[in-house]
């Protein structure tokens, strides 16, 4: 990556604010289909296992639940109090965990395993306890000093105590959701959490030797304005978490159907907007931090910024990563996997998951293999989010292709791009500049094959990008 | 430009290129016979058949043992492992073949396959009557010497692993052992995919599959080579070919 700095130009960020997806990965789920079933998913875990080093195992296990609805939300998750459900939930759980392990070779070490939501502590820490104890019957654990055990953590339903049970039972990585102090916002979005709550689970984390804690902003919520975020960003930068996220929120109503209860009038302009980004950049980076990229700020002794400067950062469906060659083992619904060459998804809804699990059968309702086309773009991709550049040289070497040949279309799309000084192209690599770094989703986008850029903008599927 | 990375193909590998007149480039037997002053041609006004055949998918049986035998083939693309099966049902591989390589003849003994060979990714082969080309080599003696050599390969070969050797000799003489005989038909000699899954390595060499896994992790933390997935990359040859010299015996 060029240097930490980020250019922040508003003309040309506003010309840019197109729709995209946020490359968690490439291809992207709306090109995972319904021929990729159990039969699949079989295969790839049994050639997985075929590899002369067989790949660690990254778990992730997906709790859905929520007490109370967030009206920003565009996760895949179920609102209800009644915590026999979290017990049902298990139950069918502990079967998927049975029938997945089974998959993969006994010497496999999983090297991280993350719980996310939905909200994770719905469930008990008695409960979380139960299910690493039962993924480490059923997984090898690596004992390894990098492995991570992390969760989301809705602060206003966990207390200290709670914090430290969950350091016992492993857990070294939180991440809190707090989006803004901003009283008025977090009455808009139905969420409502006080400075004093967060600030106690966030140093119960830091008394109970957690090695990282994350917290997550939104920018462009409604009745957000600067003089609230900018608080808002001094109270977190006090706090000190090891690394910040500022998520763009995007208002998809269509797709995302509790969004269909925020008053859109209240909605910040894309002026204000861009403000608040500008605002949430320049106050983390005072205050210390690097910007990793997308989203994502870490301070400079965190794993995260670490691993950039290395050279050994990654990104999967949990964020950026230190994991470079896992396999990813999505657990719970709607869960993602990503095992050798292949994408896989467990159902979005409840009971078609219960049912499969129910019938023994592994609960994967949709996916896709990668072709050889889509590892050398998911490479390309992988390269651009995580190291800032395209390394022409290399990916030829490794995909044996002549890159000014093979990518001849995606890189006329790159050409605008380039004159207005997002990207430069240097012998061997393509660089983004401190100019590109928050358009990376747009630079991405010229090296997407099943990007039908027009049709993205017809027909939103993908937030915009800024 | 760099040569292709097994089993990635390319005008210099790909055993595609022949036709009714024309041997294919990687053809086992077609520098004896042309030798011999035999072209394609000849070979057909005698009646000796040669057909392509394939492709057989990841898995696919070519021959199981106890199928009657009538023909060799030479490997013209992919992979071919070669196995039995004890009576209590465990696997033992034989080997495996690779591209320009001929599977069956251990046949040649009987009237039946002796083993079974299974497609380990997409195979295409050269068939040949047997019958045929053996009558044909006694006619052309270098046809028959090239045989000969084929057969007498085949049997260094499996002689290789029975020795005492420690898992690390084994490990470098089975990767050396693959990258040269892919250097000979024109890959690259130091990138390569392990088409084999961890398992058949582990059963060829008579170790543990964890064993395996153990021992590239240790050659790549000392920098001999660089694994990613299937892709191995061989980085200090010389040490390798240090570790495998007893067991290659060169």
């Amino acid at each position: 990556m060029e240097s930490q700095s980020i250019a922040f130009n508003t003309e040309l960020l506003r010309r840019y604010d197109r729709p995209g997806p946020r490359y968690t990965s490439y291809p992207t789920a709306p090109q995972f289909h319904s021929g990729f079933g159990e039969k699949q998913l079989r295969e790839v875990a049994a050639s997985s296992n075929g590899d002369p080093i067989p790949r660690r195992l990254s778990l992730y296990v997906h709790v859905p639940f929520c007490e109370s609805p967030c009206f920003y939300c565009g996760c895949n998750r179920i609102i209800t109090r009644d915590k026999a459900r979290g017990e049902a939930y298990l139950a069918r759980l502990y079967r998927e965990i049975a029938l997945t392990a089974d998959l993969f070779d006994r010497d496999r070490e999983a090297i991280q395993l993350h719980f996310g939501g939905g909200t994770p502590n719905f469930l008990s820490p008695a409960q979380l306890g139960e299910v690493v104890e039962t993924l480490r019957s059923h997984f090898r654990f690596s004992d390894a000093r990098d492995r991570d055990v992390s969760i989301e953590l809705d602060p206003r339903f966990v207390d200290a105590d709670d914090i430290a049970a969950l350091a016992r039972i492993g857990f070294n990585r939180a991440s809190f959701g707090v989006q803004d102090f901003d009283p008025a916002v977090q009455q808009a979005v139905n969420r409502i959490q006080s400075v004093e709550q967060t600030r106690a689970v966030v140093e119960a984390c830091r008394a109970n030797g957690f090695r990282s804690v994350n917290v997550d902003l939104i920018y462009g919520l409604p009745s957000q304005n600067g003089d609230g975020f900018a608080r808002t960003l001094d109270i977190v930068a006090d706090m000190r978490p090891d690394r910040v996220a500022v998520y763009g929120y995007a208002h998809m109503p269509h797709l995302f159907k509790p969004q269909k209860q925020l008053d859109d009038t209240l909605l910040p302009s894309g002026e204000t907007k861009l403000a608040l980004l500008q605002l949430a950049i320049e106050k983390l980076t005072a205050a210390g931090y690097l910007y990793i990229g997308m989203d994502h700020f870490a301070l400079p002794d965190d794993e995260l910024a670490l691993a950039q400067a290395r050279g050994g950062l990654h990104r999967n469906f949990m964020g950026y990563t230190t994991h470079a060659d896992s396999d990813l083992v999505g657990l719970g619904v709607s869960a993602i996997s990503h095992i050798g060459d292949s994408f896989s998804q467990n159902p979005r809804d409840l009971p078609s998951w219960q049912a499969a699990l129910d019938e023994g059968r592994l609960p994967v309702f949709r996916g896709m293999r990668l072709d050889a086309d889509d590892v050398l773009r998911a490479d390309l991709i992988q390269q651009l989010m995580c190291q800032g550049e395209i390394p022409v040289a290399a990916l030829e070497r490794r995909h044996g292709i002549d890159f000014a040949d093979y990518f001849a279309t995606s890189l006329e799309r790159l050409a605008p791009l380039v004159e207005d000084g997002l990207a430069r192209i240097e012998p061997g690599r393509i660089v983004v500049t401190s100019r590109g770094r928050l358009l990376l989703r747009n630079i991405a986008m010229c090296f997407d094959r099943y990007l039908d850029q027009s049709a993205a903008i017809a027909t939103p599927r993908f937030s915009r990008a800024i | 430009m760099s040569r292709a990375a097994f089993p990635r193909q390319d005008q210099r590998t790909l055993a595609d290129d022949g036709n009714e007149l024309r041997f294919c480039s990687t053809c086992a037997f077609s520098q004896a016979c042309m030798d011999e002053g035999m072209d394609k041609a000849s070979l057909g006004d005698l009646h000796v058949l040669v057909e392509h055949v394939g492709p057989f998918h990841a898995g696919e049986y070519i021959f199981r043992e106890g199928d009657p035998f009538e023909a060799i083939a030479a490997v013209r693309a992919g992979t071919v492992k070669t196995s039995v099966v004890d009576r209590d049902g465990h696997e033992h591989v034989l080997g495996f073949h690779l591209p320009g390589e001929v599977i069956g003849l251990n046949a040649i003994d009987g009237d039946r396959y002796p083993c079974d060979a299974v497609a380990l990714d997409t195979v295409m082969l050269c068939r040949f009557s047997f019958p045929k080309i053996s009558v044909l080599a006694t006619r052309l003696p270098g046809l028959q010497r090239q045989l000969f050599r084929l057969l007498s390969r085949d049997i260094g070969r499996a002689a290789l692993l029975a020795g005492d050797w420690s898992a690390d000799q084994r490990m470098a003489a089975f990767l050396l052992g693959v990258s040269r005989r892919l250097a000979a038909r024109g890959f690259s000699p130091n990138r390569f995919q392990l088409t084999m899954p961890r398992t058949d390595i582990a059963n060829y060499l008579r170790l543990a599959p964890e064993t395996v896994s153990r021992v590239l992790r240790r050659f790549q933390e000392e920098g001999l080579l660089r694994v990613e997935r299937r892709e191995l990359e061989l980085l200090d040859r010389d040490a390798l070919d240090a570790l495998a010299a007893p067991v290659l015996r060169d």
